[in-house]
């Protein structure tokens, strides 16, 4: 699924690298520079100067939609946006991702995915993209591939995927009903408990004292 | 959808983690709620794949799962720990069980993926994703009948509720995104939601 290229930029000592990753539907492709200046120390000299370590763009392409471009900021907010927007999927609790102000925002909508993106440059309308499931699917395993990828040295901004806390989790739809049965019975048995503290007891009549007997004497 | 393997793409190997903190540590019990959406989802493979329980089989061996799952009996009994079954057996999952499960969802979701792909893609013809959506509905419901314990609340409403096409179709939207390098870790996390 990968490509790796290597090629001679003009004028400049480094060659450039292009990391690409590629879906049915998208395409992700960075280029960049290996970080020369790493210190010999490091392990893996040899593989260093094939790492890309500055990244000077990337594009994405979701089939003939469209075509986006950017810088390691805007990499930085899609990979933040997408990664726990699908986190949530998988627990079937879909939760948007991304503020009105963030470069990339993520949320349901319809069936699909309202993917929106904001250019940093002025007067730029946001970019509305829907995806499919599928679509979504694509990109997620683009971008898991390039966080996998060992040529990768940039450091982007990723959480351990956590569980939902017991408030998160989308109640399960049989929960209230099974619920049902007994909380009936609790409250039946509470109102007859209340009515039958309401009727009055019978008056317990208290014993008289017995008029003494009349005595008959014996002759 | 069709009966055979698709061929596709096969990672013989666990792939590794995109963040080194695991999603939860292997001494943490999964939650029943988890064990019982681990279950339905192999059961979901077995409805997408008829060579689903074959397949299961080869991918242990492939995954080096062999000492945790050395037969299908030993697959089976793992099964068995969701209390949805109808022959549930108690006990937790061992943490190299529950691995194992783990690892055999994503290594099949990866397989079937292709296959998933077609299923939510709204590119497809819609006769003919429908005609697929009702072949897997079909076999899931089967299978679900023959194996689980349908006087479940649980099972009632996968099998006949109002909402049992939606239920069924987030089980196997899970399994698309849980393909993938990073389909592990976010199935991991998922299993253990309401743990913390």
């Amino acid at each position: 699924m990968t490509n790796f290229s290597l090629g001679a930029l003009g004028g400049l000592s480094a060659a450039k690298l292009k990391l690409q990753f590629e879906e049915s539907s998208c395409r992700l492709e960075l280029t960049g520079l290996p970080d020369v200046s790493a210190s010999p120390s490091d392990a893996s000299t040899a593989t260093a100067g094939q790492r890309l370590s500055i990244l000077t763009g990337w594009e994405l392409n979701l089939g003939q939609r469209a075509a986006l471009q950017g810088k390691l900021e805007h990499l930085q907010a899609l990979v933040a946006a997408v990664q726990p927007y699908v986190r949530h999927l998988v627990s079937n609790h879909p939760c948007p991702q991304g503020d009105p102000n963030s470069p990339v925002c993520l949320e349901p909508r319809g069936r699909g995915h309202r993917l929106q993106l904001r250019s940093s440059q002025a007067n730029t309308k946001p970019l509305d993209l829907q995806l499919d499931d599928a679509e979504l699917a694509d990109l997620t395993q683009c971008l898991d591939q390039m966080l996998q990828d060992p040529r990768l040295g940039i450091t982007l901004p990723l959480a351990a995927p956590q569980p939902l806390r017991r408030r998160e989790q989308p109640r399960r739809k049989g929960a209230a009903t099974g619920w049902a049965a007994p909380a009936a019975a609790l409250g039946a048995l509470l109102i007859t408990a209340g009515l039958a503290m309401v009727i009055p007891l019978p008056e317990r009549k208290r014993p008289t004292a017995k008029p003494p007997a009349p005595t008959t004497s014996q002759r | 959808m069709t009966a055979a393997l698709p061929c596709c793409h096969h990672r013989s190997h666990r792939p590794r983690p995109l963040t080194d903190s695991p999603a939860h540590p292997p001494s943490r019990p999964l939650p029943r709620r988890g064990l019982e959406r681990l279950d339905l989802l192999l059961l979901a493979i077995e409805a997408l794949d008829l060579h689903g329980s074959e397949a299961m089989l080869w991918s242990c061996e492939q995954l080096g799962l062999s000492e945790a799952f050395p037969d299908r009996v030993a697959l089976w009994k793992s099964r068995c720990r969701n209390p949805l079954r109808r022959a549930s057996r108690r006990g937790e999952l061992s943490s190299q069980e529950l691995q194992g499960l783990e690892m055999l969802v994503c290594n099949l979701a990866q397989r079937l993926y292709p296959m998933l792909r077609q299923l939510f893609s709204s590119s497809e013809p819609e006769q003919i994703n429908r005609q697929r959506w009702e072949l897997f509905n079909g076999r899931y419901r089967e299978l679900i009948l023959e194996r689980m314990n349908d006087k479940r609340g649980a099972i009632r409403l996968l099998i006949d509720g109002s909402e049992a096409e939606s239920l069924r179709r987030q089980v196997v939207q899970t399994l698309l995104f849980c393909a993938g390098p990073g389909g592990l870790q976010r199935l991991e996390a998922s299993l253990m939601d309401g743990s913390r």
